[in-house]
This record gives C-alpha cells, sequence and structure tokens, in this order.
C-alpha cells in the first residue's frame, strides 16, 4: 500500500471512530438528560396531587364516606387532567380492593406491575414502560384515607423524548455521513499533496539511478522532507563531481593510450615495413642504404620514447628528496652536453645563471633542462641563437629558455603540456620527437612546486619560464 | 593500364615503404601527406583506390571518408587504433578495409587485390613474360600452348604472381595455397616450385632466397 493511501485510511478511520463514538456520546447524554427532565416534571406532578388529596383528606375523614371520597378524588383528578389534557398526561386511582376509582388511559393499564410491589405510604416508585408505540413514564403512590390505600398512578406519554432522540440520531446519520464524505475529500487532497515531494523525490532518485546524474530535485518546502530534498541534491551533487572526474580521468588515460599507441606503431610501421621490404625483395644498394637509415632513425625514436616514457612514470611514482643547490652547478655541469646538442643542429647557446641557491632534485632539473633546451633546438632553424638564463625576480628564482624558432600558434598554448601533443602537425619527424617532452617538464615543476610558463609569438620565437617560489625559510637561507 | 592509388599517410616513411610495395606489383602511386591536400588531388585526379590513414593533419581520416563518399572510389584505412570503435566507425563510414599498424607487406597488397577485384578493377588475365594465367578460367599459356597445371601448382603460380618481386617463406606459402589448416611438411612447396620452374620455363624467374623462400621475379 502507498504511503499516501496509509495516510488517508488510517486518519479516515480514526476520524470516523472518534467523531461517531463523540456525536453518540452527545446525543445519549442529552436525551438521559431529558428523560430525567420529564421524570422530575412528572415525580413533582405527583408529588403535587399528592399533596392537593393529603389537604382534602381531613375533610374526607369527616365526612367517611367511601362514595363521597371517591367522588372527591375523581373531581381532583380530573380538574389534574383537563389542565394539563394537552401533555398527554393521565391519572389511574385504584383503592385497596384493586377497583379503578379513576382512570383516564387511552390504553389497557398492564396487568403486572412490578413498581406496586414494596410500595409503601411516603414514597413514589416511577417505571418506564413501552406502550405499543408510546413510551409511558408510570409514577405510583399511595395515599391512605380513611384507612383506606388508594394508589394514585400518574403515567406520562414521553414517547417525544425517545422520538427526539431518534430524531437527533438520524439527523446525526445525515450529518455524519456528509462529514465524512467532506473529510475524505479534503484528506485525500491532504494526503496526496504531503506526499508528493515524496514521490517526487522518488522519481527523481529512480532517473539517477538510470545513469542521468545531472538531475536534481525541487521541492520548495522547508519541513523535514524539504531538507531531505536538499541533503540528497547535495549528495547527488557529490556523486555527479566524482563521477564527472573519474569520466575526465578515463578520458585523459584514454587519450593517453591513443597517442602512446600511435607512436609506438607508427615507427614499427617502419621498421617491420623496411625491414621486410629489404629481406624480401632485390638487392638495390640505394633502396638498401635508405631502408636501413629508415630502420636506424626510426629506431632510435622508439628508443627516445621509452627513455621519455620511463621519466614520465618515474616522475609520477616516486617521492624525490629535495636538497639546497646551486642552480648554476648544475647548469654548468650539463653545458657541454646541452653545446654538443646545439651543435649538432648548428644552433649557438648561450647561458646565463645568477647565483642561487634552492631545493632541489638534481636529476631531475637536469631533465628540465633537458627537454626545455630540446624543445628549443627542434623549434630552432640553424645558425639561430638559444639563451637560457636565471635570475632572481621578486623573491622568485626564474629560468628562462628563449628560442627565436618557429613558435607555437595561439590555438595551441593551452594543449602544449599535453602528452603527445606536436605543435609541428607535419610529423615529418625529423626532430626524433614524441610530445612528452613538455609534459615532462611539467611534472618536474610540480615536483618543486614550480610555475611554467610559455610565451611565444609564431615564427619570432619561444620564451619558457619556470618560476621556482622557494619557501620563506629557504629563501631567509639566501638572503640573511 | 596500371591501377592508380592514392597513399594518404602523414609518415613519410611509412608513406614511402607502402609506395615501394605497392610498385612492386606495378601499381600507379600517389603520395599525399595531409587531408586537405588529398581531397584536392581527388578532386583533380582519378583513382582507383585510396590508402588512408585516420591520424592525418587539418582533415582526419574519418572527416576527408565522408568527402570523398560521392567520387565511389573504393577506401581502405590504415590505422595505429585498435579499438572497435574506430573498426566500426571507419567501416559505417564506407571503408572497404581496416589495416592495423604495423601491417606486413603481403596483407597489404591482398587486401588491395581484393578490394579491386570486388569493383571489378582487377584484371582477369595476369601476363608475365612469357607466360599468360587467365584467372577466371584457371588456364595458363605459353605463347598459345595451354600447359598442364595440378590445381596447387596453379594456385602456387598466382600466389607467386601476385607477390611478384617479394620474397615469401614457405609457410606462407603453404598458408596461402594450401590452407591454414594443412600441416604438410615445406618440403611440399620445394616439390611444387621445382615442377613449376620445370613445366613453364622458370628457373631463372623463380629464385631461391636464401634463410627465407622463394621469389619470383621479372
Amino acid at each position: 500500500m502507498k504511503f499516501w493511501q496509509k495516510i488517508y485510511l488510517f486518519s479516515i478511520l480514526v476520524f470516523v471512530i472518534i467523531f461517531n463514538i463523540a456525536s453518540i456520546m452527545v446525543i445519549e447524554r442529552s436525551h438521559n438528560k431529558m428523560l430525567r427532565q420529564a421524570i422530575n416534571t412528572a415525580l413533582s406532578q405527583n408529588i403535587s396531587i399528592h399533596s392537593s388529596v393529603n389537604a382534602i383528606v381531613p375533610i374526607l375523614r369527616i365526612y367517611d364516606s367511601i362514595d363521597y371520597e371517591q367522588t372527591v378524588l375523581t373531581r381532583i383528578a380530573h380538574e389534574f387532567v383537563d389542565k394539563n389534557s394537552d401533555q398527554g398526561i393521565y391519572m389511574d386511582i385504584t383503592d385497596d380492593s384493586q377497583r379503578t376509582v379513576f382512570n383516564n388511559a387511552d390504553f389497557p393499564m398492564p396487568a403486572a406491575r412490578s413498581e406496586l410491589a414494596d410500595l409503601d405510604e411516603g414514597s413514589i416508585h416511577y417505571i418506564l414502560r413501552d406502550m405499543d408505540a408510546r413510551t409511558i413514564l408510570f409514577t405510583t403512590n399511595i395515599t391512605d384515607i380513611n384507612h383506606k390505600k388508594y394508589v394514585f398512578t400518574y403515567m406520562k406519554d414521553v414517547t417525544a423524548v425517545y422520538q427526539d432522540r431518534l430524531d437527533q440520531i438520524s439527523f446525526f446519520a445525515k450529518v455524519d455521513l456528509a462529514a465524512c464524505l467532506l473529510f475524505m475529500v479534503i484528506m485525500f487532497f491532504v494526503s496526496r499533496g504531503l506526499t508528493r515531494s515524496i514521490d517526487r523525490l522518488n522519481r527523481t532518485a529512480k532517473v539517477i539511478a538510470q545513469g542521468n546524474f545531472s538531475e536534481r530535485v525541487t521541492l520548495q518546502s522547508r519541513d523535514e522532507i524539504g531538507i531531505l530534498g536538499s541533503n540528497f541534491n547535495e549528495m547527488a551533487e557529490v556523486v555527479e563531481d566524482k563521477i564527472n572526474e573519474l569520466e575526465r580521468n578515463n578520458e585523459e588515460k584514454q587519450r593517453f593510450i591513443n597517442n602512446f599507441t600511435h607512436e609506438l606503431k607508427t615507427p614499427l610501421t617502419s621498421i617491420i615495413g623496411y625491414a621486410n621490404f629489404l629481406r624480401t625483395t632485390k638487392y638495390n644498394e640505394e633502396l638498401f642504404v635508405d631502408g636501413l637509415n629508415v630502420i636506424y632513425s626510426e629506431a632510435k625514436r622508439l628508443e627516445s620514447l621509452s627513455l621519455k616514457l620511463m621519466d614520465l612514470i618515474l616522475l609520477q611514482k616516486e617521492q624525490f628528496q629535495m636538497e639546497l643547490q646551486h642552480f648554476g652547478e648544475i647548469m654548468a655541469e650539463i653545458k657541454p652536453s646541452l653545446e654538443l646538442m646545439a651543435k649538432e643542429k648548428n644552433v649557438a647557446i648561450v647561458l646565463d645563471c645568477e647565483q642561487g641557491e634552492l631545493p632541489l632534485e638534481r636529476d631531475l632539473i637536469k631533465v628540465l633542462m633537458f627537454n626545455l633546451v630540446d624543445n628549443a633546438l627542434k623549434a630552432s632553424a640553424p645558425a639561430q641563437t638559444i639563451a637560457v638564463h636565471s635570475y632572481w625576480r621578486g623573491g622568485n628564482y626564474m629560468v628562462a629558455v628563449i628560442d627565436q624558432g618557429i613558435g607555437i600558434g595561439e590555438a595551441d598554448q593551452d594543449k602544449i603540456f599535453e602528452p603527445f601533443f606536436m605543435a609541428d602537425k607535419s610529423r615529418t619527424r625529423s626532430s626524433n620527437g614524441a610530445g612528452l617532452g613538455l609534459a615532462i617538464c611539467q611534472n618536474v615543476a610540480d615536483i618543486h612546486g614550480a610555475v611554467i610558463r610559455v610565451n611565444s609569438v609564431v615564427r619570432q620565437g619561444t620564451t619558457v619560464e619556470v618560476v621556482f617560489a622557494p619557501s620563506p625559510a629557504a629563501e631567509s637561507e639566501l638572503h640573511p | 593500364m596500371n591501377k592508380k592509388i592514392l597513399i594518404v599517410e602523414d609518415d613519410i616513411h611509412i608513406s614511402k615503404i607502402i609506395k615501394m610495395n605497392l610498385n612492386l606489383m606495378n601499381y600507379a602511386t600517389t603520395e599525399v601527406y595531409d587531408g586537405l591536400t588529398a581531397f584536392e588531388m581527388l578532386k583533380r585526379e582519378k583513382f582507383d583506390l585510396i590508402l588512408l590513414d585516420v591520424m592525418i593533419p587539418h582533415l582526419d581520416g574519418f572527416e576527408l571518408m565522408e568527402k570523398i563518399k560521392p567520387y565511389g572510389i573504393p577506401v581502405i584505412f590504415l590505422t595505429a587504433k585498435n579499438s572497435v570503435y574506430d573498426k566500426v566507425n571507419g567501416l559505417k563510414l564506407g571503408a572497404d578495409d581496416y589495416m592495423v599498424k604495423p601491417f606486413e607487406a603481403i596483407e597489404l597488397l591482398a587486401r588491395v587485390e581484393t578490394v579491386l577485384r570486388r569493383y571489378g578493377h582487377e584484371d582477369r588475365v595476369v601476363e608475365f613474360q612469357h607466360i599468360q594465367v587467365d584467372l577466371d578460367k584457371r588456364e595458363v599459356v605459353i605463347e598459345g600452348t595451354p600447359v598442364e597445371l595440378t590445381p596447387k601448382e596453379y594456385d602456387l603460380l598466382v600466389v607467386l604472381l601476385k607477390n611478384k618481386n617479394i620474397a615469401l617463406t614457405r609457410e606462407q606459402f603453404l598458408d596461402k595455397v594450401w590452407g591454414g589448416d594443412y600441416y604438410g611438411e615445406t618440403r611440399t612447396v620445394d616439390m611444387h616450385i621445382k615442377s613449376l620452374r620445370k613445366k613453364l620455363g622458370l628457373q631463372e624467374q623463380i629464385k631461391t632466397i636464401y634463410k627465407i623462400g622463394y621469389r619470383l621475379e621479372d
């Protein structure tokens, strides 16, 4: 059963029970009160008859005649009955020999009258009797006149009181029906309204479960369900963010794998192709030399790719020990190698390093500088110059590698740190690149808490700056 | 007339090795290194087949594929990617075949031939010096005189002709002529080569290549 149906049924059940019990109690109480009133009236009437009879008793004693007694009693009864003729009042007077002295009842008197038992002078007994369709209240007392006991029965028709009760009940039944119907209608909307937010929450949860993680629930209410809704939204937000992040990571990895496969398979295709061509076709000296050259250079490319890749993997795994070192010393160490690299391409290289002691990882800095200079060399044409400057500026130690080469297009500048990205799309491979250099530099910079800035103009050259921001402690050692 | 094949491949070494292999089989080749040039080239010249790398600059292989569909030229995709998505995507776009790098020369030649045959571009009569082979009739004629060959000898001759100037190993011959599930000895190949040489007078042309196998040279 649904929650709103539970609320609905339960509240209706409770309402019907309580409403009916309360109403019946009210009806019964007012009925009892009215009945009690009728009885009291009847009793007081009885007493008043009794007292008027008592007032005559001394006179009757004087006469002491039965006939006279009975005439007087009949007259009193008549008078009384006439006075109250419209109120359904009846009198019955019998003497001690059970003879009726007076009776104006329009119904036969019941044969057995239990109220007469144990009846003595000075007390009044009363009883309610159903006579056919009517209810009659009998009040009885005994009056002693000249040693004869007369039984006075004063009767009152109280059917109206009972009729009243029936009327009230039937009226109540109508009200009950109307109230219940009204309540059911109102309660239907109320219970639906209360549970609508739950339904909405439920639907949203289902939509999210189907993989639509950007779905949110909109609840205006400020009650517990409203709070649940906003908590639910918060949860969905976190889940969505997490999933997006995972997807992004996954895409990045997929892109890396795709690029890596491409970079791996391209030289392999050449190597396998040429090797197979050379071994299966007729010897031709020119083709033979060409082919071997391709095999050699492509194999070298694979070698450099594998080395770069190992650098990259290493950078992501290891914990590095930083030591305070002079940047210039490291540069002096690798200067000969850099100059050799530049000489091969017939490019001049100028080094100008300011003294600076920084927390550095020696081998990583070498990798960083090799890669930056290598990139600059790839972009440069023969007879151009590459400058490597390092200097203090505003508390930061700056390392700049400046070339006069082909530059990087503006559209590519934000992609250059992506693994395997190469600005030179023609992929003529004259320069043995795999597009991993800057990705490695980025990692090295991250490890040192440094930032790499690239400033490039197409056909005018590129400046790559590495900004080292030494921690205050290290800085105070340098500038006491 | 020689079949013209357009090679769209950005890596010059791969492009050249493909060209060299195709030239061995007397296909005429044109090399271009990016998608846009390829598209321009297609507007100007007619080709029988395109070998198309997927990752090429300016206009990638899939985009180019869309553009060249109206020309109705068969296309074989070359790619480094081995993913099912790329394969399905390539074939859905209307490529006729799909080759994943690195590939073997004989595989490339076989696929080129298959696609050309499907498009009815293949010559049904192959000539080699004094020998004429009618591929439909499975008939070998030397200067007007039919030559009796066993079915395996005939198949072996066709494989040699289709890989002219390329040495194949005995295992490759076994695989192509006797089928992959034949576990015969490589000596079977030697026997058949011997009898082909004798029947067709190809002692000089079918060369034994040391440590590899045999090669038909013209």
